[in-house]
């Protein structure tokens, strides 16, 4: 990896671009302006990118954008695409609905008007 | 919390994961396969095409039939299939959580086969999150499962083999596809899914993409532009279309994040993000493995025999197979693998610029910039022969791996040899009997028979028919040129369907003399263009 201060020197600041407003992500409407405005802050990998617009962690958990997010961010570094780290996966792969959740922990469902124990 | 324990569980109903648990059965493996689908299968069930490679590889088979064999033959074997099973968790220590319903169940497996496919990729213009545009898989699936037509005027963004024979299927299913773009200055797919696609009309606009989609509410219309070498637009080369769907077919990254999550070694590679695993599928964690899609971007056809490769090495892991046995075995597949490996499209050449057939002919720059092929280039090839009497033409002038039509000619009339990505070739003074067997079980509706009548200044062309409603004998109409464009006048002569052409039907058209060697489609008189 390189060095941030060194890179963010190297990279300059933001500049803007006409398409700034295109979506990337779509589950969490991240834009492209927004992930690029980012790098320019600091955030060069695609974990604390996640954490820090939430790019990726919509519905799809970034299998539509993730890609694209990868692309754009190795772009802004100027650095080959292979070089950027990819998303960590962690379980639940596919959302899974709070209710199911809670009963596998043993939590069932509280009745209607009732409350959880 | 309470944890199952199996002997060998697969993620994934597809090809690989279903090929996979019929080889570790046949060896006496107990097998569990999980698929989120409520039908297994995988990508195949979609697949309406005949396949290509060769009879191993079930080519000329429609995708979906090898598909039902593959469930036909898991059941017959005593695997466990659970559909409408999700599986959400992959750790280290081969524990899976399956979601099945509103509950989470928990296994331990002694072994497990990761075959969980690929998803789309997507390209963001302006415009992409707008109702309309959607993923070529997501139409097939649309169309060909669910009898839905997906949108009714369709520009489809992508020329690879996804790209082509969705936009076919498009046109079976009754859209009109306006125009296939693809930002690569070459299309990517097979030679013989372009022409077929180019023969009813449809134009190919290379090295240009889709700028924006239009309207407010939905996909209104849609504005492409040529770009340069730096994939940047060229001012003043726009051009519009009225349509209300854009299917993108512009790859598909392999689902690997459940091997990711447990922690698997993984490489990036011109097949995508996948793990790095050797021949059997075998990942960096012992008794983890990876077969199919997942394990890099590749065909049906080679995934079952990853997934046999898979299933043989599990047996062998727990201790149901010897060694000399999956040795064996293995030999046996990696041939099988290796064939299919092989010609123009193989991995090895991925994004390489080929010039000439592995026989030292020159390919057709049009075929692969236009989808068709020049009328006096297809001379060149060994499947032309030009004869008064009925004779096939062979249009298939790229290496790839696929032989069915030496293998339905009973007469000799066709030629490939024993390397299956030789171009075949139309046998000099054999006698065709005008079977239709050639025509109908070539997997890229390549082969025409050919025949003329020079008293009558007539000649009749023979071409594999895939829509609906078949034109009716005694017909006018026009033959289409090898772009689509109307050349001549034509009578149908002739409408041959058979149980033994598997739903592909032979339309005879006859044609004024000279037009034999360039007619290559069939249009009703009244039907638009
Ligand atoms: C339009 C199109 C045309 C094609 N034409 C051809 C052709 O002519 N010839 C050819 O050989 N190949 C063709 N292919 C390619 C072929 O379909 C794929 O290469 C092949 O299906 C890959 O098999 P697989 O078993 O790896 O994955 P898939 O077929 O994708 O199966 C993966 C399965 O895993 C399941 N799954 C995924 N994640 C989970 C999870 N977390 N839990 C449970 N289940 C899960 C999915 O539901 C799916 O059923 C075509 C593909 C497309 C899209
Ligand atoms: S029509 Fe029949 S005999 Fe003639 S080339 Fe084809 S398969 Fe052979
Ligand atoms: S002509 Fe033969 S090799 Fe070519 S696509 Fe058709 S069946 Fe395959």
């Amino acid at each position: 990896m390189f060095d941030i201060q060194e890179k963010l020197k190297e990279i300059g600041p933001y500049v803007p671009e006409s398409d700034d407003d295109l979506l990337v992500c779509r589950c969490e409407e991240v834009t492209k302006g927004e992930i690029r405005r980012a790098v320019h802050e600091g955030i060069t990998t695609i974990e604390e990118m996640r954490r820090f617009l939430r790019c990726g962690m919509g519905l799809c958990q970034g299998q539509t954008c993730g890609m694209l997010t990868r692309r754009l961010v190795a772009r802004e570094l100027r650095v080959p695409q292979s070089e950027m780290d990819v998303a960590t996966s962690r379980a639940p792969m596919r959302p899974v609905a709070m209710e199911t959740g809670g009963r596998d922990l043993g939590v069932e469902k509280p009745a209607a008007g009732g409350d959880a124990e | 919390m309470k944890i199952e324990r199996k002997e060998f569980i697969v993620v994934g109903a597809g090809p690989a994961g279903l090929s996979a648990a019929i080889e570790a059965a046949r060896s006496g493996v107990s097998v569990t396969v999980f698929d989120e689908n409520a039908r297994p299968g995988g990508q195949l069930f979609k697949q309406i095409h005949k396949f290509f490679g060769s009879k191993e590889h079930m080519a000329k088979i429609r995708g979906f039939r090898i598909g039902e064999e593959l469930l036909r033959e898991a059941e017959e074997k005593g695997v466990e299939v659970v559909l409408n099973a999700t599986v959400i968790g992959l750790y280290r220590e081969k524990e899976i959580q399956v979601q099945i319903g509103t509950e989470v169940h928990h296994y331990k497996a002694d072994a497990i086969l990761i075959a969980t496919g690929a998803s789309e990729n997507m390209v963001n213009f302006r415009g992409w999150t707008l109702p309309g545009v959607i993923g070529a898989g997501a139409a097939q699936t649309m169309m060909n499962l669910y009898h839905v037509k997906p949108g009714n005027r369709i520009l489809m963004l992508g020329s690879g083999n996804v790209g082509l024979v969705v936009s076919y299927q498009l046109m079976q299913a009754g859209c009109e596809v306006v125009a296939l773009v693809d930002a690569a200055p070459r299309i990517g797919g097979y030679g013989v899914h372009a022409s077929k696609v180019a023969r009813c009309g449809v134009p190919f606009y290379l090295s240009h993409t889709i700028k924006e989609a239009e309207g407010t509410d939905c996909v209104r219309g849609v504005t492409i532009a040529q770009i340069d070498a730096k994939y940047q637009f060229i001012p003043g080369t726009e051009k519009h279309f009225d349509v209300d769907t854009i299917c993108v077919a512009v790859g598909l990254s392999p689902m690997t994040q459940l091997l990711k999550m447990d922690g698997v070694e993984m490489a990036d590679t011109r097949g995508g993000y996948i793990p790095a695993c050797d021949e059997t599928g075998a990942t960096s964690i012992p008794g983890i493995f990876a077969a199919g899609d997942v394990a890099g971007i590749e065909e049906a056809s080679s995934a079952m025999i990853e997934g046999r490769m898979s299933g043989e090495a599990v047996a062998a892991y727990l201790g149901y197979a010897s060694a000399d046995e999956k040795a064996l075995r293995e030999k046996e597949l990696e041939e099988s693998l290796g064939a299919l490996r092989q010609g123009m499209f193989a991995p090895k050449n991925r994004g390489k610029k080929l010039e000439k057939t592995d026989e030292g002919i020159e390919l057709s720059e049009m075929l692969l910039e236009k989808g068709y092929i020049g009328d006096d280039e297809i001379k060149r090839f060994p499947g032309y022969r030009a004869e008064i009497k009925v004779h096939p033409v062979l249009e298939c002038t790229q290496n790839i791996p696929c032989n069915p039509c030496q293998t339905a000619c009973r007469k000799d009339c066709i030629s490939i040899g024993d390397n299956i990505t030789s171009l075949p070739i139309s046998v000099k003074d054999s006698t065709c009997i005008d079977c239709g067997m050639c025509v109908a079980s070539c997997s890229g509706q390549a082969i025409f028979l050919v025949s003329e009548n020079p008293e009558k200044g007539t000649g009749e062309v023979t071409i594999p028919y895939e829509f609906l409603p078949l034109p009716e004998v005694g017909e006018k109409g026009y033959g289409l040129s090898r772009s689509g464009q109307r050349i001549c006048d034509a009578t149908v002569r002739r409408v041959r369907t058979s149980k033994a052409y598997d739903g592909t039907a032979l339309v005879t058209i006859e044609v004024p003399i000279g037009y034999t060697d360039r007619a290559r489609f069939y249009r009703k008189a009244d039907e638009a263009q």
